[in-house]
């Protein structure tokens, strides 16, 4: 017999085991829609007159993200950051301007390679950080800045509930307690050149932006970036999927108990003195030695991959 | 009964016999039907609805990597 639609007794097309529920199409849109209303209230993420800034990738989060939000009448542009990923790379891009075209909306597009002088490939093979560590590290940069100088009001990333369930999984194993405090559906801007960061898609189970997607028929880059494998995250979120087969809705209560009962007590953990990067101008961490030189997570990294690139000749007639 | 299945990511056919129902091909499979979406001529199906001899379906894993 099919499944029922919890909501008007339709014919189903999706499960979300987590709330004993099935829904048809539109009361699935309709719960995904309500669920990001409830976070971006709950947390008072953006407002109707702030200038947001989506930072999208190609990927299901990020567009059933920037889709939702202009649907819900945000003042809603586009970033897309090119991170030299060959085929991969072109691809993600041409699926960001279709999409943004096709909704008259604006994408900003920024290269990492132009702008910063290395791709992500290049970053892989030296520099000391994995090729997913500088990846995350120069979004989360070129993020920030595009949204100051652009004056955005907030930047939005489509960070879902399985990403930020694997995130607080993995700081636990490790007792990070420093980056708990940190991980909240909101990091306000606490300091001139931070600008506020939300994630409006936690609510929401990344099997369910997929769902989304297929559904609004949404265009998304189903291929899996090719230098993912072997990723922690990945283990990571297989391991909270084979514990949320069986007893749904746990990776929900991880991370809604961490978030209502246990963020506030490691809030004393954050205790970063921050200051102005000495090369970029950017926010960064006051070193412990206060006579040292302080220079920004991206720009140390930066100064290492550069160095660690091969020299090309260029001939001049 | 004969079915043909499409994962992806990365992207490989397979062909399943004797599958039902979806959560039967899923099973047959070894994949978590809470790690996928199954998709017929576009739409979405759930776990309990009825495959048919010839049909194709894309398994679509919907677990990304990231940072």
């Amino acid at each position: 017999m099919a499944m029922r639609c919890k909501r008007c007794r339709g014919q189903a097309v999706m499960e979300v085991r987590r709330h004993n529920a099935a829904f048809c199409r539109d009361c699935f849109l309709h719960y995904v829609g309500q669920q990001v209303t409830r976070a971006i209230s709950k947390y008072r993420m953006l407002g109707h007159t702030d200038r947001v800034l989506v930072a999208v990738s190609g990927g299901k989060d990020s567009l059933a993200l920037w889709d939702l939000l202009l649907e819900l009448g945000y003042q809603a542009d586009g970033l897309y950051l090119s991170l030299g990923i060959g085929a991969y790379s072109e691809r993600s891009k041409a699926v960001c301007q279709s999409f943004a075209a096709e909704r008259g909306a604006r994408l900003v597009v920024h290269d990492l390679a132009a702008e910063h002088g290395y791709t992500i490939p290049e970053a892989a093979g030296g520099g000391g950080r994995s090729s997913c560590g500088v990846c995350g590290l120069s979004k989360r940069y070129v993020f920030n800045r595009a949204a100051r100088d652009g004056g955005y009001d907030v930047v939005c990333t489509g960070h879902n509930l399985d990403d930020e369930a694997a995130v607080l999984f993995a700081n636990t194993l490790r007792w990070e307690t420093g980056a708990m405090a940190r991980q909240f559906p909101v990091l306000e801007a606490t300091r001139p050149g931070l600008v506020k960061k939300v994630k409006p898609l936690y609510r929401v189970a990344e099997r369910e932006t997929a769902a989304y997607c297929v559904l609004k028929g949404i265009d998304y880059v189903v291929e899996e970036c090719p230098l993912v494998a072997g990723n922690t995250q990945m283990r990571h979120k297989e391991t909270l999927n084979q514990m949320e087969e069986a007893a749904p809705g746990t990776k929900h209560s991880f991370l809604f108990g961490y978030l209502d009962r246990a963020a506030e007590l490691f809030k004393v953990a954050d205790v970063a003195d921050l200051t102005e990067c000495a090369r970029c101008g950017m926010t960064t961490q006051a070193p412990e030695d206060p006579a040292a030189e302080a220079v920004c997570a991206f720009c140390r990294s930066k100064a290492r991959l550069v160095k660690t690139l091969p020299v090309v000749e260029v001939t001049t007639r | 009964m004969l079915v043909t299945a499409r994962l992806r990511p990365p992207d490989r056919t397979v062909e399943v016999a004797d599958a039902a129902t979806v959560a039967d091909l899923l099973a047959r499979l070894e994949v978590l039907p809470g790690a996928v979406l199954v998709i017929r001529e576009g739409a979405l199906l759930t776990s309990q609805d009825k495959l048919r001899d010839g049909d194709k379906v894309e398994v679509r894993f919907a677990i990304s990597g990231g940072t």
